[in-house]
């Protein structure tokens, strides 16, 4: 069964029509990758799978749960809804870093706030802190960050913010990872390492779907990729064959485009 | 002499200082449920809120204080002279108001509240949208999204006017003088009066000054305290 | 459309904040802060005049509003209330039986809202009697004599012999008082300042040329062995009389003015002008 399921996802900003079903699905442990230019509709509609922007109608379904369901008109609780998007995480293209906190605190603090809530919170304080902390470490270290755990944002380089933003995610245990352009904020010559943290993460068989405009990248790490254009999945499959193949028209002009 | 001064402008500092903690204690944390009004959803708050704001800022503290201590005595006078059997006239033929120094403190309050709220509202709206956004997508509720990520960022922002506000706070506390609450400035003034000795009103000035420069030293402080961030 | 809810919007602010203030208030109803003076004890009836001495002897105390003024009320070496008008309070409250309290008003603009409101019941501090005051209280009869004096530096005041030659001058005068009004009809060049003796210290350091005020202070507070020995008075304007102020339609005032013409009929009245050197009203002076 596949772990997400978006089916007919519509989204309107006034009259514009942004999203205009979108339809796609992906299995576990697979990295799917959505292009296409600026106005298609991509980061909309990463944005409401994470619930930063309400879809009009469709549903969204992650790992047998619904997210999303424009049939279902009732309100749900804050507490529901949090619960669900920790289902899920997002990393931005603009890092978001909590700037007065340092690196280790930053990929703590919502870990934190969270274990508040167990009901054995209060006895096994200690134990359940130290437990945290010593998984952001590990997670850091994966990330090559070990030397910077006490530092604060305003120190690192972009590329070493962008891993924890992504060290932050992962913190969280979601089912599923996003990346909103991870590389758009970058100079070129930091994105290589934002790429080979999600090339280790990708071998490790996290669920991933990344927007980007990185080609290359996405066809090399990628095994499926959504073309968007127009808000419609103007083309959709398999990486390689997508890219090496296109069959509209609009992804040949798409890709040509980009090779100038 | 100069001790009986002294002494005598203690006195009225003293006076100073209580109008001037007793503002801020109150103030502050008002100011913030009244930016959170003024930055509401819900229409008819917001602009209720925003109308106040502009009454309260736009009418001098001095005439708020004469309002405020004076109106509902001259209010319940007027209902007295009512001769009616309306229960809310009699009510209001009964109402005593604030003594004055609560008169002062209520004044102050709501005044520099209404400044404050500003402040927040600015600071709060130039918290870029990704730190909401951020906090949301980790699963953290708004309240511990507000408290646990923005409001430093706020607090780091703002500290700049808010320590010009509050040293304006420490001048207007002169303004207390307008309904008969003694302060340093009256304490200065009456010795022109009694001994025609005009130093003593300038000598207030140095405890302004004293008051204000650590009040300086203290908001350079803080600011070199949250300095480790840049937001 | 919009203009009208925004109107209506404010009008509702208002109203709420009337309640608000009202509600504050009617909390506490017993104060009984003695230094408040607040005479009120917020349980008079609409409609129901009371007689305002009933109330102040219920309340033990007749809270006399005031400002520091030498020779009316000002403290002494060892800082005791003293003064002409302070005597006479202290004198006229035992005819009455009631005890007297002296409350000082930091802004005398505010007198009248403080005689209103009952935070004092009366205005008893040199007050020479105005239209305001006639307008805004109940004024007792004519006390004491006062003259409106022009107040200047003792070196140039033989240059200026008679109101005409002083058109010229800058003057100050306190705001509202009788001086005020005396310069304005004399046609000087008058600015207002917010006491008389800020009107004082304007042309002590030179700010002003001149001032206007009462005789009785610019005897007590000008010229040799006082702070302003550089100063000295001229010509004098017009003559004005002293009166104390009631809440209107207060039986106080028939009260003290029967106390006064005791005094003045035993001499005791006469005897307490001349220990601060001023004349009395023409009717207490016989």
């Amino acid at each position: 069964m596949a772990i997400l399921e978006v089916s007919n996802l519509t989204k309107s900003f006034g009259k514009t029509e942004v999203l205009k079903g979108i339809s796609l699905s992906l299995e576990e442990g697979q990295v799917m990758s959505i292009i296409g230019s600026s106005g298609s509709g991509k980061t909309t509609l990463l944005r409401c799978i994470n619930f930063l922007e309400t879809a009009d109608s469709g549903k969204i379904m992650v790992d047998g749960d619904i997210l999303f369901d424009g049939e279902d008109k009732t309100k749900h609780k804050a507490k529901e809804t949090r619960e669900k998007q920790l289902k899920i995480g997002l990393v931005f293209q603009q890092f978001n870093l909590f700037p007065q906190y340092n690196v280790l605190d930053n990929v703590t603090l919502a870990v934190k706030l969270r274990a508040k809530e167990r009901p054995d919170y209060k006895q096994n304080k200690k134990q359940i802190l130290k437990e945290i902390e010593e998984n952001a470490l590990r997670i850091l270290a994966d990330m090559g960050l070990s030397d910077k755990v006490d530092f604060y944002p305003c120190q690192l380089s972009g590329g070493q913010q962008q891993r924890v933003s992504i060290a932050r995610a992962m913190a969280l245990e979601p089912k599923i990872l996003f990346f909103d352009e991870p590389t758009s904020a970058l100079d070129p010559e930091l994105t290589g390492e934002i790429l080979k943290v999600i090339r280790e993460l990708a071998e490790k068989k996290m669920t991933m779907v990344i927007v980007t405009h990185e080609m290359n990248f996405a066809k090399e790490v990628s095994d499926y990729i959504v073309f968007m254009d127009d808000g419609v999945t103007a083309e959709q499959g398999e990486a390689e064959e997508l890219i090496s193949n296109p069959k509209t028209d609009r992804l040949k002009a798409f890709l040509s485009k980009l090779k100038d | 002499m100069f001790w009986t001064v002294t002494k005598s402008l203690l006195e009225g500092f003293g006076s100073t200082v209580e109008i001037f903690v007793m503002t801020l204690l109150f103030s502050l944390p008002l100011g913030l449920i009244i930016s959170f009004g003024s930055m509401s959803k819900i229409k008819p708050i917001k602009l209720l809120t925003k109308c106040f704001v502009w009454v309260i800022r736009g009418t001098p503290l001095m005439l708020q204080l004469i309002i405020i201590f004076y109106g509902p005595g001259l209010l319940a006078v007027w209902a007295q002279g009512q001769d009616t059997g309306n229960a809310f006239i009699q009510w209001l033929a009964g109402i005593n108001g604030f003594e004055r120094f609560t008169a002062v403190i209520v004044s102050f309050v709501i005044n520099y509240a209404c400044y404050f709220s500003e402040i927040y509202r600015g600071g709060i709206e130039s918290i870029p949208k990704g730190q909401y956004e951020a906090g949301q997508v980790l699963g953290m509720t708004k309240s511990q999204t507000f408290f646990k990520v923005v409001l430093l960022q706020v607090v780091k922002r703002i500290i700049p006017p808010m320590s010009n506000e509050i040293i304006t706070l420490v001048k207007d506390t002169s303004l207390a003088r307008t309904i008969s609450v003694y302060e340093i400035i009256w304490a200065g003034q009456a010795f022109i009066k009694s001994d025609g000795l005009i130093w003593p009103l300038f000598y207030t000035g140095a405890f302004y000054l004293i008051f204000c420069g650590v009040l300086t030293v203290l908001f350079g402080k803080i600011e070199k305290k949250l300095d480790y961030f840049k937001s | 459309m919009k203009k009208r809810s925004i109107a209506l919007i404010m009008a509702i602010l208002a109203v709420v904040l009337c309640f608000a203030l009202a509600a504050c208030g009617g909390d506490k109803n017993t104060d009984g802060n003695a230094s408040d003076g607040n005479a009120s004890d917020g349980n008079a009836t609409a409609g129901n005049v009371v007689s305002d001495y009933e109330e102040i002897k219920a309340d033990g105390k007749m809270v006399v509003g005031m400002t520091i003024y030498a020779p009316m009320n000002y403290k002494d070496e060892n800082g005791v209330l003293t003064g002409f008008d302070t005597e006479l309070a202290q004198l006229v409250g035992e005819k009455l039986g009631l005890e007297i309290e002296f409350f000082e008003i930091g802004d005398w603009g505010q007198k009248f809202n403080e005689l209103k409101t009952k935070k004092i019941d009366c205005v008893w501090n040199g007050m020479t009697i105005t239209e305001e005051a006639l307008n805004n209280s109940s004024v007792s009869i004519p006390y004491v004599k006062n003259e409106q004096v022009v107040v200047m530096k003792a070196d140039v005041i033989d240059n200026y012999a008679d109101a005409e030659s002083m058109k010229e001058l800058n003057f100050v005068a306190e705001e509202g008082s009788a001086g005020e009004s005396a310069a304005i009809d004399a046609g000087f060049n008058c600015t207002a300042v917010q006491y008389q003796q800020d009107a004082l210290l304007e042309v002590f350091s030179g700010t002003a040329d001149a001032c206007v005020i009462d005789s009785t202070m610019a005897k007590s507070m000008t010229g040799e062995g006082t702070s302003y020995a550089d100063l000295d008075y001229s010509i004098s304007l017009v003559n004005e009389q002293y009166g104390i102020s009631f809440r209107q339609g207060s039986d106080m005032t028939e009260k003290v003015n029967d106390v006064l013409k005791e005094l003045a009929a035993d001499g005791t009245l006469k005897a307490l002008a001349d220990k601060y050197e001023l004349t009395l009203a023409d009717e207490l002076a016989a």
